[in-house]
C-alpha cells in the first residue's frame, strides 16, 4: 500500500511536472540557439498577430450626418427595399445589408421618416440576429430607447451612435473585427448611392464636394478589409468590386489633374457630371450586387 | 519526506501560476470603452480601436489610419491603463513613410501614471495615430491594450 502511494505520488509530480513544461512550451517562442539575433528577431515578429498599420473606419451615422450637412434632401424611394432578412445566407451578404440598411436607418432618422426609420431599425436588428449579435439592441435598452424617441432627431442619432458603439465593442470582443470593416463597406456603397440619387436631380454643389471628398476613403476601407482577409476568404470578392469603383474613380479627368497643391490648400474637389453619372452607374452596379446578395 | 515533496510540488505550481498570470494582458474593453465614453461629451461616438500591444525584445511603433472629413470636428479619446509599461501616443498628418509629415499631438508631456487622454483635432484631412512601444528585454512577455476612440460633432 505504501509502495502504490509512493508511486502514485512520483507518477503524480512526474505528470504535473510534464504538464507544466508542456504548457510552458505551448507560449514559447521556439528558440534556436544557432541563430543570429536578427533571426531570432525576425522569429519573434511572425508570431505576434499585430499589423504595423491599422485602419479605423467612421460610422454609417458619421457618412449621413456629412451628406445631410451638405444640403442632401430626403428622396423618397430610393433607399434599399425591405426585404426578409433570411434571404441572405452568407456571413458577407448578411454583414453587407447590415450595412446598407444601417446606412437607411441613418439617412431616414436625420430627415425625420419616422415609419421608415423605425421598419429599419427592426430590419438592422433581425440582421444583426441573423449574424449572431442581436443581443447588443438589448443593451441599455437600445430598442425601446429609439421607439420612445421616434420623431426626436438628435437623441434618436445618439442612440444610434451608442448602438455603434456596443456593436463595435461586441464584434471587438468576439475577434469578428472583419464584419465591422464589411458592414461599413455596405452602408459606404448605400450612402454613396443615396448621395448620387439626389445628386441627380438637384445637381447641387456641395453635395457633389461630399461625393468626391467620400471617394477620399475608399482606400482606406479597401486596405480595412485586406487586413482582414485571412478571416473571411469571401472578402477577396468585396475588395475586387470596392477596388473596380476605385478604378473608375482614380481615371476620372478631374482627379487626374488634380495636384498635390490643390490637397494641402483644402481645395474641394467637383466632379463633372459626365464624371459623377459614370461614378453612379458603377456604385449602383455594385449595390445591386449587395442587395442580391 | 512526503510534507517537503507536496510543499516543493505548491511552490511550483505557484509559480507556474504566477508567471501564466503575469504574461496575459489585463484588457476590460467594456470598461475602457466607458472610460472614453465619458470623455468624448459633447462629441458623438464614431469608431473605437482597440490595439493589443505584446512587447518584444525590440521597440515597435503601431500606425493606425484614421479617415476625418473638411468641416467635421473630431475629438480622440485614448485610454492606455491596461498597459503594464507606457506607450507613447503620437498624431500626424500623413503616414510614416512620409518626409513631410507633422506632429500635431504627443503624449510625452503627460504626467506619470496619467492614461487617459483627450485631443480635440484640428483641421487636418487625414490622421494618422502611432502608438511608440518600447522594448521590453525581459522574459515576461507582457502585453495589453491601448484604445482609441473618436468622435465628431
Amino acid at each position: 500500500m505504501l509502495v502504490n502511494k509512493k508511486s502514485f505520488v512520483r507518477n503524480s509530480a512526474m505528470l504535473l511536472t510534464a504538464g507544466m513544461l508542456f504548457a510552458s512550451c505551448g507560449n514559447e517562442t521556439p528558440k534556436d540557439e544557432n541563430v543570429t539575433a536578427e533571426d531570432s528577431t525576425a522569429t519573434e515578429t511572425a508570431t505576434v498577430e499585430v499589423e504595423d498599420v491599422s485602419y479605423s473606419l467612421p460610422s454609417p451615422l458619421q457618412i449621413a450626418s456629412i451628406f445631410k450637412k451638405s444640403g442632401l434632401k430626403y428622396k423618397d424611394g430610393i433607399t434599399s427595399t425591405l426585404k426578409d432578412p433570411s434571404k441572405y445566407t452568407t456571413n458577407l451578404s448578411k454583414a453587407l445589408n447590415l450595412g446598407v440598411y444601417s446606412a437607411d436607418l441613418s439617412y431616414t432618422v436625420l430627415n425625420k421618416q419616422n415609419q421608415e426609420a423605425m421598419n429599419y431599425m427592426k430590419l438592422c436588428r433581425q440582421m444583426a440576429d441573423n449574424l449572431g449579435m442581436g443581443s447588443v439592441f438589448e443593451q441599455g435598452n437600445l430598442s425601446k430607447r429609439f421607439e420612445k424617441n421616434i420623431g426626436n432627431e438628435d437623441s434618436l442619432a445618439y442612440i444610434i451612435a451608442e448602438l455603434q458603439m456596443v456593436t463595435d465593442m461586441y464584434l471587438d470582443e468576439n475577434d469578428q473585427q472583419q464584419v465591422t470593416s464589411i458592414v461599413f463597406a455596405g452602408a459606404w456603397i448605400e450612402s454613396m448611392y443615396v448621395g448620387s440619387k439626389v445628386y441627380e436631380k438637384g445637381k447641387d454643389k456641395s453635395l457633389n464636394n461630399k461625393l468626391a471628398e467620400q471617394m477620399t476613403i475608399l482606400g482606406s476601407i479597401v486596405n480595412a478589409l485586406k487586413a482582414q482577409e485571412k478571416k473571411d476568404p469571401a472578402i477577396g470578392g468585396l475588395i475586387a468590386d470596392l477596388q473596380s469603383v476605385k478604378a473608375i474613380y482614380d481615371e476620372l479627368p478631374s482627379v487626374k489633374n488634380r495636384t498635390e497643391a490643390d490637397d494641402e490648400a483644402d481645395k474641394e474637389m467637383t466632379l463633372t457630371d459626365e464624371e459623377v453619372s459614370t461614378l453612379t452607374t458603377k456604385i449602383e452596379e455594385i449595390r445591386t450586387k449587395f442587395i442580391n446578395g | 519526506m512526503k510534507k517537503i515533496f507536496f510543499s516543493g510540488l505548491l511552490g511550483l505550481i505557484f509559480i507556474y501560476g504566477f508567471t501564466t498570470i503575469q504574461a496575459t494582458d489585463n484588457c476590460d474593453k467594456k470598461t475602457l470603452t466607458n472610460s472614453c465614453k465619458k470623455k468624448m461629451e459633447p462629441f458623438k461616438y464614431d469608431s473605437q480601436k482597440f490595439t493589443k500591444i505584446m512587447y518584444q525584445k525590440k521597440a515597435q511603433q503601431l500606425e493606425i489610419e484614421v479617415p476625418v472629413f473638411i468641416g467635421e470636428k473630431y475629438r480622440l479619446v485614448f485610454n492606455t491603463s491596461s498597459l503594464p509599461k507606457p506607450v507613447m501616443v503620437n498624431v500626424y498628418t500623413k503616414d510614416k513613410e512620409s518626409k513631410k509629415r507633422e506632429a500635431i499631438y504627443s503624449s510625452k508631456d503627460l504626467k506619470a501614471g496619467e492614461n487617459e487622454m483627450v485631443f480635440d483635432v484640428p483641421r487636418v484631412r487625414k490622421l494618422y495615430i502611432d502608438y511608440d512601444v518600447p522594448a521590453d528585454s525581459t522574459s515576461q512577455k507582457l502585453s495589453g491594450c491601448v484604445v482609441m476612440m473618436v468622435g465628431y460633432k
